[in-house]
């Protein structure tokens, strides 16, 4: 293909301009990452802020009445109460908590949070409620013990514990050859996904802390049991940021005054958690008296090597989800055009509704809406294999009315004498349609396409909603494991790159179209 | 013989009678002026005759071929593949030419022929050659429309009708869009193949033009025929006030 020198140009100013992007959002990131947050005086500290994920009861959860409450809450409350502070509950993406820590945003981790595995990420409390993690699976599902798994799809949460003791780097070599005989273990971002995913059938069962699935079935009713044998055993503990000792003891102090005069010890009996809690037991300061303060190093460009070897298999399915949705939105939103545009009042307002629809409602619940309906609707459990599909089904469903519209636009915007003059000529309808409308139209619709085409690129990370693992989720899943943001902004570059070919190859084609106006 | 053939037409828009009760046989190598002011209904009456617009009533020959049923009251019309014989037989040149900017000028002259009316590609190729010679634009075959001038898209316009071997043209109003300088080649052109002996219709708004090549002008006003008759009877000495009052505007 030849290039010629303005194209070759363009190409550099472009290039140009990517690597400023990047060099830029490197820089704010190192920046942030050596800037020393000026220390706060804990005499002046007015508010006290956890961090929780709003969706794990009955340790921090949203109840009835939109309050936010749970065990974990309580005891800070108290905490709180106790040294004149104000409690500010943060609820916060789980994938997110280390960046929220060590960015100050939140003051601690206080979400019935796991030390195990964690020793020396965090600057731990004592560990005050000690926990297992066990199997969740239906009644009816015939699955009695661990060996009954070989086989079947298990779900966990993302950056669980359940997660980590099936295969976490410290996991039990028990627990590995377990996670291995399954025939899948698939992550969500949350348990109320996970009960869906099991009640619908696509899974078979779901690894989690006992006192959360104890929960979860009471509040659920009794179609579901848990295995007797355990996976692990874990305490929870209070995370700070690494170093943050003082606040740490401050809080550690105050919570063994409450345990001193009973509080703590009613408080759990109030949660339901009287069985669990270990607090000022023997061991449980283990972890708290032990803390490395050795961080491994490892060199950038390692680092992002390895990161983009974990990420590969997310990128591959970005794209593939990017190139299946065009090739089957495109062709749909020309049929919805012409449904659009029918003669027929009736069917035309057909396409209205579905247009309205789409573009009317979130992406992300027409999603849940095509992977759950089957069943939530008739009952049908679908394969496995339905989550990609649904993924593709989804976006397709979604796209073809954005450029059904764009389409009809493109369509509408043709003079009417084109559409007379080949009446008079003798064109049939089709040949009308295919020699003289369309070709115009394709034109026409090149920049408002390229825009949804870019857009696309970005959307594809909605099919987290799925628990589709493409390359947003995955990067977020590796920056949880690695407490690092490193990978985020890897995919970060990996987006824009990828849109970059995009906006470059769309260019092409509308030059292409230039030889006439 | 009789190539058009319109009877009793009458045509409104929204409850709007523009066309009312109106006759207009053409014959066979006549050329027939349609003048008359804005809104009296001249171009709506091509517009029926080429079958872009439907009739309320009345009936339509094209060639001697019927593009109506002759039933009682509500015009119908003729089935689609009988439509499709009848365009066959006549072109249209419009006012904004309404050349295809994707195709290049040759493609705009040979495609209908072509894929329309399935005929020979090299033999249609070489008659349309000839075609542009005619009009004078044989050096602009592998141009985009967008590429001409006015009057040189007028002129494909003209040549992608002549093409489809019409026994009767129509114009409606094919120097309006064009400045004056460029009307007159236009003009000639039409006087060319009047020349030649072309079945046209020409709805203009050149009273001189149509004094000198038509040989029947009709005066349109008010959705009727006003006068109808031979150019030096309706123009020079016209009988009817009305033909009287809109010349003189027309400064002729």
């Amino acid at each position: 293909m030849k290039i010629d020198k303005k194209w070759s140009r363009h190409i550099l100013k472009r290039l140009i301009l990517c690597i400023l992007v990047m060099s830029l959002v490197g820089g704010i990131f190192t920046a942030c990452g050596k800037k020393e947050t000026k220390k706060e005086s804990l005499a002046d500290k007015k508010k006290f802020i956890v961090g929780f994920d709003a969706e794990f009861p009955p340790y921090g959860y949203k109840d009835e009445n939109g309050e936010y409450v749970g065990f974990d809450l309580s005891l800070a409350q108290e905490v709180c109460d106790r040294n004149g502070w104000e409690l500010v509950k943060q609820p916060i993406e789980w994938n997110s908590k280390d960046m929220e820590l060590n960015s100050g945003s939140i003051d601690c981790i206080w979400n019935g949070f796991t030390m195990n595995g964690r020793e020396n990420d965090y600057t731990w409390s004592s560990a005050y409620v000690d926990n297992s993690q066990v199997v969740v699976v239906r009644k009816d599902s015939g699955i009695n013990e661990l060996s009954d798994l070989a086989g079947k799809i298990v779900i966990v949460q993302a950056d669980s514990s359940a997660l980590a003791a099936l295969t976490g780097d410290d996991a039990e070599e028990q627990n590995l050859e377990l996670a291995k005989s399954f025939k899948s273990l698939q992550q969500v971002s949350d348990y109320n996904s996970a009960f869906m995913n099991l009640e619908a059938g696509v899974a078979d069962a779901i690894c989690m802390d006992i006192g959360v699935s104890r929960y979860e079935i009471k509040a659920r009713g009794d179609k579901y049991q848990i295995l007797d044998e355990h996976i692990s055993t874990e305490q929870y503990g209070i995370g700070f940021k690494k170093g943050n000792k003082e606040l740490r003891d401050k809080v550690e102090a105050t919570l063994n005054d409450m345990l001193a005069d009973g509080t703590f010890d009613s408080i759990a009996t109030e949660w339901g958690l009287e069985e669990s809690v270990s607090l000022g037991k023997e061991g449980s300061d283990t972890v708290m008296k032990n803390e490395d303060t050795d961080v491994e190093k490892k060199d950038m460009a390692a680092k992002v090597t390895d990161i983009i070897g974990q990420l590969s298999s997310g990128m591959a399915a970005t794209l593939a989800i990017f190139v299946l949705t065009l090739v089957f939105s495109m062709p749909l939103g020309l049929l919805v055009t012409f449904i659009r545009m029918s003669k027929s009042r009736i069917v035309r307002w057909i396409a209205k509704i579905y247009i309205s629809i789409m573009r009317g409602t979130p992406l992300m619940l027409q999603l849940l809406v095509v992977f759950f309906g089957p069943y939530y609707l008739f009952g049908i459990s679908m394969s496995y294999s339905y989550r990609f599909y649904a993924v593709i089904i989804g976006f397709s469903l979604n796209y073809a009315a954005y450029f059904a519209e764009i389409y009809r636009a493109g369509i509408e915007g043709i003079p009417n004498g084109q559409r007379e003059a080949a009446y008079v000529l003798g064109y049939t309808k089709s040949q009308t349609f295919t020699k003289i409308i369309f070709p115009q139209m394709v034109k026409r619709v090149m920049p408002p396409v390229t825009n949804e085409v870019i857009t696309l690129v970005k959307d594809t990370s909605l099919a987290f909603a799925l628990a589709y693992t493409e390359m947003f989720t995955l990067a977020k899943q590796v920056a949880a494991s690695n407490a690092s943001i490193l990978p985020l902004v890897v995919a970060g570059v990996f987006y824009y790159i990828f849109n970059f070919i995009v906006a470059w190859v769309m260019e092409l084609i509308e030059k292409k179209m230039q030889y006439y106006s | 013989m009789k190539l058009l053939e319109l009877s009793h037409v009458k045509k409104s828009f929204d409850g709007l009678e523009v066309l009312k009760d109106i006759s207009l046989n053409v014959e066979e190598g006549e050329v027939v002026a349609i003048i008359g002011p804005s809104g009296s209904g001249k171009s709506t009456l091509l517009r029926c005759a080429t079958l872009l617009e439907k009739m309320d009533e009345g009936t339509l020959k094209i060639c001697g071929k019927s593009a109506t049923l002759n039933k009682e009251g509500k015009t119908r019309y003729a089935g689609k593949s009988q439509l499709a014989e009848l365009k066959s037989s006549y072109g249209l040149v419009f006012q904004n030419f309404n050349l295809f900017p994707h195709y290049s000028v040759m493609k705009n002259v040979t495609d209908a022929p072509i894929h329309v009316q399935k005929r020979d590609k090299a033999e249609v190729k070489k008659e349309a050659e000839e075609l542009l010679k005619k009009v004078g634009l044989e050096a602009k075959g592998d141009s985009y429309p967008s590429q001409l001038s006015g009057g040189q898209q007028q002129r494909v316009a003209i040549a992608r009708a002549l093409a489809m071997n019409p026994r009767i043209l129509f114009f409606d109003e094919p120097t309006s869009a064009l400045d004056p300088e460029i009307t007159a080649g236009i003009l000639k052109l039409l006087r060319q193949l009047a020349n030649e002996n072309m079945t046209m219709v020409i709805v203009t708004h050149e009273i001189n033009f149509a004094r000198n090549v038509a040989d029947r002008v009709v005066f349109m006003d008010g959705g009727v025929v006003v006068e109808e008759g031979k150019p030096e009877d309706v123009i020079d000495n016209p009988s009817s006030e009305r033909t009287r009052a809109f010349l003189q505007k027309m400064e002729v």
